[in-house]
């Protein structure tokens, strides 16, 4: 191909050059370069349109201008109610624990008073007195003790259900990991286009649809778009409507 | 003879499946199967022995939904009583999984009460066995 294009014109190129013929030396370099120029000017006019076609392509293929308005904000909110609900559940959780320790020490020091008159019973060391006061004590701990641990079991009870917030928290943290996934993968595309160039964008896939039945996870206000019911009592109303 | 009762309870957090395990046990009942997907509880509840269905919504490999929806279509399965218990509470879709067949729905987060009443409520529409 080059032979063909250039072989002759070299030649002579090289045959003025040998001769010292500086004048037709020029003419015909001039001549080379000017026959240059349009195929030039073709070769930047089809790079050029390939650029634009693998942009428009990202454009419309790529969910980054997408992400970056709407998704971006929606992670934020999303994230920051989950620093809320961490937050609320730790102290929700201490405060329990908060609650637990005085039932539990009344009774560790009622029954320790307790067992020291037991003891003086037991050895026959008891006055008629002190008997007696033994008596009451009894009557008075075995409710308290009833009533204490009660608290105390319910207490572990609502801890226990507090710790549902890591299943929240984490359907969240987990959404929003998809998120950063679609934003690599457009950032990678675009990387591509800028370092290789023009086909080298791998189609994008359009933004996983949402099936109904996936389901959209935990209420974010803020974020949660449509009707939602506001708790239990709601859904209960809603199921009754519809003849459950 | 309800306290033998088995139970499957399906979530694909572990933290969650603790809970309900745990109130289930409060309640008396001791007989718990815990499986953390649709996919993974569907050949449970075909292997058969479980009484009653308590499952989340969003998992994912098979859904609560269509977990609901595949046990309603198999002869078999197709009287389980089906608890949902989700985070999910757009109203189209609790809806939704009310049309599919489910029996109850109880929205997270939720008190031990209000899961103790619609077991309940699920129980005694039940058949006696």
């Amino acid at each position: 191909m080059l032979e063909a294009q250039f072989g002759t014109r070299l030649q002579a190129l090289g045959a003025a050059m040998e001769r010292g013929d500086e004048a037709a030396f020029h003419t015909m370099l001039d001549d080379m370069l000017h026959s240059r120029k349009p195929a030039l000017f073709g070769e930047l006019r089809e790079l050029t349109s390939n650029l634009q076609v693998a942009l428009d392509r990202f454009r419309v293929d790529s969910r980054l201008a997408d992400i970056a308005e709407n998704d971006m904000p929606d992670a934020r909110a999303r994230l920051q109610h989950v620093l809320k609900m961490t937050d609320e559940a730790a102290h929700k959780t201490m405060d329990l624990v908060e609650q637990s320790g005085p039932p539990a020490e009344r009774t560790s020091k009622a029954a320790s008073i307790l067992a020291g008159m037991w003891a003086n019973f037991r050895a026959r060391k008891i006055t008629v007195q002190d008997f007696r006061a033994l008596l009451e004590q009894m009557d008075a701990f075995l409710p308290a003790v009833q009533t204490d641990a009660e608290i105390v079991r319910r207490n572990l009870s609502e801890v226990l259900l507090t710790q549902g917030y890591q299943d929240l928290s984490g359907q969240i943290i987990r959404g929003v990991m998809q998120l950063v996934q679609e934003l690599e993968t457009a950032l990678v595309d675009l990387t591509r286009i800028s370092s290789q160039g023009v086909d080298s964008v791998a189609r994008g896939d359009a933004k996983p649809s949402q099936a109904a039945s996936q389901g959209f996870g935990p209420v974010v206000p803020g974020v949660t778009k449509g009707v939602v019911a506001s708790g239990q009592t709601d859904v209960d109303d809603l199921l009754a409507g519809l003849g459950m | 003879m309800s306290k033998e009762l088995k139970f499957l309870v399906v979530d694909d957090f572990s933290t969650m499946r603790r809970i309900i395990k745990n109130l289930l046990h409060d309640l008396g009942y001791q007989n718990v199967t815990e499986a953390d997907d649709g996919k993974t509880a569907l050949p449970v509840l075909q292997a058969g022995g479980i009484d009653f269905l308590i499952t989340d919504w969003n998992m994912p490999g098979m859904p609560g939904l269509d977990l609901l929806k595949a046990v309603r279509a198999d002869a078999k399965l197709a009287k389980l009583p089906v608890l949902m218990l989700t985070a999910e509470a757009k109203r189209e879709q609790i809806i939704e999984a009310a049309q599919a067949g489910v029996n109850g729905y109880v929205i997270k987060p939720f008190t031990a009460e209000t899961l103790k009443e619609k077991l309940d409520k699920i129980l005694a529409t039940m058949a006696p066995k």
